[in-house]
């Protein structure tokens, strides 16, 4: 009885030990973005670019996460002066993100009294697998993307969807001990 | 061989007879409101109503007609106080229309190109208890929702293009109108 159990501990802590080092999930929220989501791993915030023929030339801010090879992002980008387009600019970042990739589910997101999109698409030349939410709110599209990369290899995960999933656009909803996002670097 | 002919072409005008009438389609556009589309049949204008969690009660336009057991409808709601919130309210709708029914078919609809293309999506869901197919394309744009429907009854032709080209022919510009294009009215509304 003993020795089953000695075993068993073994054993646990072997497989413990094997499992990759995984991030505990932290929650973050931006009172004037007006979102919050949780993400493992440390934030990084940087500064991207966006184009579409609608949109135009955009500036995003992006906060980017990795944690056990995939890669976790919040992508902002802001088309205020263009907000009275919002149905056509919301569908043109939809479009543009599953242009020339393999489609794997297109669905409805519900959050919040918010509607959007949800997908995920198998990345060219084998680079991964994406889930994205994407969201338009105050004048901004708001899209959360998750990138399996092949180095983790585990493209049915469910950190992927817990990740689009944890959006919220009620402040209220937000973790206790959410941390501020901070703005970008200028 | 005279004979034959005669046989042929008898055969051919029975056939023919036979047939259901199908109605012109026509061009129809509204230059007020910002839409042109085509439709087989006589398209008549009236006003409904819709409501939706997020978009509240409001009062529609409607444009329909009937031809060949296929009804062709659609229909305009104004939010030109919500302007910013059109994909929500757009994807409001586009989630009542499929809520219930089983999707045979979801995709992208852009119409236009370039800077001034109007994204959307295009639909089929079947209705339940077997009462037919319905072809839905819809777009929000200069603070309108506009939804194309076409709706073939369980008995119809489940196969027909038609509602396909109803809904493709929708176009945002007026030059999407062709010459000659029946002028369609905007009732009004309360």
């Amino acid at each position: 009885m003993r020795l089953t159990a000695l075993a068993i501990l073994a054993g646990a802590a072997l497989a413990a030990t094997a499992a990759p080092a995984t991030a505990a999930w932290r929650g973050y929220i931006s009172h004037p973005l007006g979102f919050a989501f949780a993400a493992p791993g440390e934030l990084k915030v940087e500064k991207g670019t966006y184009g579409g023929a609608v949109a135009g030339a955009r500036n995003t801010v992006v906060y980017r996460f990795i944690d056990d090879d995939i890669e976790y992002k919040a992508v902002v980008i802001d088309v205020g002066d263009k907000a009275n387009d919002a149905a056509t600019l919301l569908g043109e970042a939809e479009f543009l993100f599953q242009e020339n990739k393999k489609v794997l589910m297109d669905t409805f997101g519900r959050v919040d009294r918010q509607y959007g999109r949800k997908l995920t698409v198998d990345l060219p030349n084998n680079a991964g697998r994406t889930t994205a939410a994407f969201w338009f709110i105050n004048g901004r599209i708001v899209s959360l993307q998750a990138t399996v990369l092949p180095a983790n290899g585990d493209y049915d995960t469910p950190e992927m969807a817990r990740f689009v999933d944890s959006i919220t656009f009620f402040t209220v909803r937000a973790d206790d001990d959410a941390i501020e996002l901070p703005a970008p670097p200028k | 061989m005279r004979r034959w002919m005669s046989a042929t072409l008898a055969g051919t005008a029975m056939a023919m007879a036979a047939m259901p009438a199908q109605a012109a389609w026509k061009n129809y556009v509204n230059k007020e409101i910002g839409l042109a589309f085509m439709a087989p049949g006589e398209v008549k204008a009236g006003v409904g109503n819709f409501r939706g969690n997020y978009a509240g009660p409001r009062q529609t336009i409607v444009y329909r007609s009937v031809e060949d057991n296929i009804e062709y409808k659609v229909t305009v709601i104004s939010f030109i106080q919500a302007q910013a919130e059109g994909a929500t309210l757009l994807g409001e709708r586009e989630y009542m229309f499929q809520d219930g029914k089983k999707t045979l078919s979801d995709t992208f609809a852009r119409v236009g190109s370039g800077k001034d293309a109007v994204y959307g999506r295009k639909m089929v869901v079947e209705l339940p208890d077997n009462k037919g197919r319905v072809s839905g394309a819809f777009y929000f744009t200069r603070g309108r929702l506009v939804a194309l429907e076409a709706t073939v009854p369980a008995r119809g032709n489940l196969a027909s293009p038609d509602p396909g080209r109803f809904l493709d022919s929708i176009a945002f510009a007026p030059s999407g109108a062709t010459p000659g294009a029946v002028e369609l009215e905007t009732p009004k509304l309360e």
